[in-house]
């Protein structure tokens, strides 16, 4: 038998005599633990894995877990809960356990950290940050995927220790490359001599660490400069002061500045707000003041107070001697007007002077002595004389209307007047028409709304210069204002500037600016010269007032006695009633006659009247007889009155064209009322001493008279005064029928010889109108020989009456 | 090789496979087989018992090796039914399986010939027919009796054709 065989035998014998592995099922295996639970032998929580064939105790759990840890120093909770192979929830549930009962490690975003891992990583840091002397922290945290926060909380107690560098601003530096940084810093800090705002520094700085880095350099944040630039402000290694966080101003520049403002002001001993703002100081007068507490600030300057002194001085000498001074010319050339009303305002002189009214400041600079001014006015006033009594007032007054013309609402009083005046001035300048008619009504009416309307452009620009130019003396009180405005047209101010120029020839010497001078003065003086216009105006007008009563008297008297006459005359006519022609004929000839220069007079002397209440000079004109208007003429007069007297006026001249002296009586009644006058009646009394004297006074003319023609009426009328006692107007064509109204009283011869001389006085009357002026004719021959006849007859006619 | 179920298979794969080609007649060259059999039966047994399912006894009867005997035995409802094995080795074998014979179960169940024979799956043949020579007594065993066990010992004991032997002596000392 083979050897071999027999070992194979015995070999698969004893195989088959070993004990087999006894194997429980997993079903068996599950019940026997639950059997040992229930029977509390297995007294402790026990897990099982995840793919439910695993016990687990939570000891073991805890092992792996720390095993795990070990392997990397970091392990995620997910991570671990693979490869233990246990829930999530018991793995998170003992990493707290094992977290906790280790101080060295910590759970942090679903991930154990162990402390020796973040040595591990701070050297790696360190490792590249002596290799690029630069990190930024968002680049570690992306790398070892962490928070960037954390990572500051990890890497801050390390910094020094294991990382040899520093952290600012997110990201870590090594020293040099700090140090170079700050290097950078102290040269650009020193290097700074004029204010500078910070962060563009940093901005130029960063641009140039680009550049150095080439497009590895991470971007320094300003704020890292910023810390270093507050560390060297520290250490006094660069000079200076720091504004708001941002605005440098390096020390050289502030003692610079203060320097360039020290010498400019110790030698100039002023020096402008505009000059310190080219040197970077940027609140002038706070400067100054805290630098130079005596200075004194002005508008646009700063000003040491010997400017004051001298000021002072020049303006002391120049109110003495009462002249005047610009200040600005004694004064430095940067001073401007302001400042130099500021200046004076400080100087003691001018204040005294000021208090005690010795000297006038015009046009901010133009100091003036009173007594200087004094003598101008006087002068001006001078000129006044002669301005104001000729015809510089009509010049003045269309001025004066169109000034007026806009005030109308405001001062009805005034604009009556001064429209009434300017018109009648405006009609004097257009031409003589108004001389000799005064002006009929729709002219004037026209004139007037002319007047309104054309001036107004002139005079709002005038008011526009005015305000301009005299700002800075205007606005006085609103009377003085308003009687300013009034009397605007009277003085010009370019009027005022040109005479103050002619008075005063220093003025253009000077090269004075009239704006800024001449007319502040012309302002001033202009108000005094007004009043004084004004007083003579009053003066004027009180003058009128007399003028004016004894115009009313002579009127009065005038219209008593005419109009007695007319109605003396009236009486007369009476008699011829039952001759209607004759009565037509002898009431128009009285209404010619008598009436027409009654009225005449009495228009003239109404309008006259106005004119002196108006202040208007009139010359006084007695011979108002003289006067004889055309029926236009009066009713221009007429309708120049105001209201109801023009009414009345007008019906007077109308019944002045009628037939009936009635009418025109009680026409001429109502406008006499309406004047004020009054129209008296014709008594007893009156009518005889009337009667009487007009007998006289026609007795005498007739023995006085040689004219044969016109003896003739005269003669006729003395009879009717004599046989019927009344007084009779009558014309030439009326004679005949009043003869033949004689033919009752006189006897036949005294009649006879009246009729034979009318006839002869109508043929020769015929005769002359009929002559040709030719002297050869013969009809001259029979006029002479009938005026002959006359001539014999007329002491016959002459002794009719003379019984 | 369906038909058994993938423990059946699995297990049949991790046996050795035999390389000799030689009959019992065949002198030294069955020597060399039969060596080649007892280091399959070794690993299949060994398999067995770490896999705690050993289930069979069998030595060689003889010096020849062509005659074995032994027991096999199934465990069902946590109770043991063991039964003597015995088989020879055909002269025609490799090419021809050995019979099994259960002679205890003869005559209790169709599934066996004359003898306690058992009868094996269509499959059986078809597959040792190919394995031919590298199927050995280990491969018959684990291919043709542990699946017959499997299938019929449940049977033949819920029937009452066999009966355990504890109860058997309970019933006679009864």
């Amino acid at each position: 038998m083979d050897e071999e065989l027999l070992e194979l035998q015995r070999q698969f014998e004893s195989a088959q005599q070993a004990k087999s592995s006894i194997r429980l099922s997993e079903r068996n295996v599950v019940e026997l633990v639950q059997k040992l639970q229930h029977l509390h032998i297995i007294d402790f929580d026990l897990l099982h894995t995840v793919s439910g064939k695993e016990y687990i105790t939570p000891d073991q759990l805890r092992v792996e877990i720390v095993s795990e840890i070990k392997k990397l120093g970091r392990v995620s909770l997910i991570d671990l809960a693979d490869s233990v192979g246990v829930d999530l929830y018991h793995v998170e549930k003992q990493a707290q356990v094992v977290v906790a009962n280790d101080s060295l490690l910590m759970l942090i975003n679903g991930e154990i950290v162990s402390d020796w891992y973040w040595n591990n990583v701070c050297e790696e840091i360190n490792d590249r940050l002596q290799e690029c002397s630069q990190i930024a922290l968002a680049e570690i945290a992306a790398q070892y995927q962490v928070g960037s926060e954390l990572l500051v909380t990890v890497l801050e107690p390390r910094i020094g220790s294991l990382i040899k560098g520093r952290l600012e601003g997110g990201q870590l530096y090594t020293p040099a490359y700090v140090a170079r940084v700050n290097a950078m810093v102290r040269g650009a800090a020193r290097g700074i001599t004029v204010p500078m705002n910070l962060s563009a520094l940093w901005s130029s700085l960063q641009i140039l660490l680009q550049e150095m880095d080439g497009a590895s350099g991470v971007a320094v944040e300003g704020s890292f400069f910023q810390s270093m630039f507050n560390g060297l402000v520290k250490e006094g290694q660069v000079l200076g002061s720091v504004r708001a966080g941002v605005h440098w101003t390096p020390s050289v520049f502030a003692i610079a500045q203060k320097e360039c403002v020290d010498s400019f002001f110790s030698q100039n001993s002023v020096v402008s707000y505009e000059a310190l703002h080219k040197l970077g100081i940027t609140q002038p007068t706070q400067f100054l003041q805290s630098r130079y507490p005596e200075g004194i600030p002005l508008v646009t300057l700063f000003v040491h107070p010997s400017t004051v002194d001298m000021l002072d001085a020049a303006v002391e000498d120049v109110i003495e001697r009462g002249s005047w001074i610009d200040s600005l010319s004694v004064l430095p050339a940067s001073f401007v007007s302001q400042d130099a009303h500021k200046l004076l305002s400080l100087c003691p002189s001018i204040q005294t002077a000021l208090k005690v009214n010795k000297a006038l400041i015009l046009g901010d600079s133009y100091v003036f002595s009173t007594s200087f001014v004094k003598d101008l006015y006087e002068r001006m006033e001078k000129d006044l004389d002669t301005i104001s009594l000729s015809g510089l007032s009509d010049e003045f007054h269309v001025n004066k209307v169109a000034k007026s013309g806009q005030e109308t609402s405001s001062t009805p009083d005034f604009n009556e007047t001064s429209s009434e005046s300017g018109s009648t001035k405006q009609a004097a300048d257009k031409g003589s028409r108004k001389k000799k008619g005064k002006s009929n009504t729709n002219t004037r009416t026209a004139d007037n709304s002319s007047d309104n309307q054309d001036p107004v452009p002139t005079k709002s620009k005038k008011n526009q210069r005015k305000s301009k130019g005299t700002s800075s003396s205007h606005g006085p009180d609103p009377k003085s204002n308003k009687i300013k405005e009034e009397s605007l047209g009277i003085f010009s101010e370019e009027e005022l500037c040109q005479r103050l120029t002619e008075l005063v020839p220093d003025f253009e010497d000077q090269g004075v600016d009239p704006e800024t001078v001449l007319v502040p003065l012309a302002g001033h003086l202009r108000p005094m010269l007004l009043n004084a216009w004004n007083e003579r105006k009053k003066a004027a007008f009180t003058d009128n007032t007399q003028k004016i009563k004894r115009v009313l008297d002579n009127l009065q008297k005038k219209l008593d006695e005419s109009s007695l006459n007319i109605q003396l005359y009236e009486k007369g006519l009476d008699l011829f009633d039952d001759n209607p022609t004759t009565s037509v004929l002898l009431h128009r000839h009285l209404l010619k006659t008598t009436a027409a220069p009654m009225v005449d007079m009495l228009l003239s002397k109404l309008d006259m009247l106005n004119k002196l209440r108006n202040g208007i000079d009139v010359e006084d004109s007695d011979n108002a007889e003289s006067i004889s208007l055309s029926s236009g003429d009066r009713i221009a007069l007429a309708k120049k009155f105001e209201g109801p007297l023009s009414i009345k006026g007008n019906a007077v001249v109308e019944a002045l064209e009628g037939k009936h002296v009635e009418a025109y009586m009680t026409a001429l009644r109502a406008f006499a009322d309406e004047c004020g006058l009054t129209v008296k009646k014709l008594d007893k009394k009156l009518e005889r001493t009337l009667l009487h004297s007009y007998r006289k006074d026609l007795s005498a003319q007739v023995s006085a008279e040689a004219d044969p023609v016109a003896i003739l009426p005269k003669v006729v009328s003395l009879l009717y005064i004599q046989f019927y006692g009344r007084a009779l107007q009558a014309p030439g064509r009326a004679i005949s029928v009043a003869i033949s109204k004689l033919k009752d009283k006189l006897d036949d011869s005294a009649y006879k010889i009246l009729e034979e001389y009318h006839a002869a006085t109508v043929t020769l009357l015929t005769l002359i109108s009929a002559a040709t002026g030719d002297e050869e004719d013969c009809t001259s021959d029979r006029t002479l020989s009938k005026k002959e006849l006359l001539e014999r007859l007329m002491p016959a006619l002459k002794g009719l009456v003379s019984q | 090789m369906e038909g058994w179920d993938p423990t059946t298979k699995s297990t049949l794969t991790q046996i050795p496979l035999l390389t000799v080609k030689a009959g019992p007649r065949d002198g030294a060259v069955w020597t060399q087989r039969l060596k080649e059999e007892y280091k399959a039966l070794i690993a299949y047994t060994s398999m067995n018992k770490s896999k705690d399912n050993d289930w069979f006894r069998i030595s060689a009867a003889n010096p020849e090796g062509t005659r074995w005997t032994g027991k096999c035995w199934y465990v069902h409802n946590l109770l043991k039914y063991e039964f003597d094995l015995q088989f020879d080795i055909p002269v025609t074998y490799p090419a021809t399986a050995p019979e099994l014979e259960l002679p205890q179960l003869d005559g209790k169940t169709h599934k066996m010939y004359r003898g306690g024979k058992i009868c094996l799956t269509v499959h059986f043949k078809p597959l040792w027919a190919k394995n031919s020579p590298r199927f050995g007594i280990a491969h018959a065993l684990c291919l043709g009796l542990a699946p017959w066990l499997a299938a019929e010992i449940p049977i033949l004991v819920d029937s009452g054709m066999i009966k355990h032997k504890d109860d058997v002596v309970s019933t006679s000392e009864s």
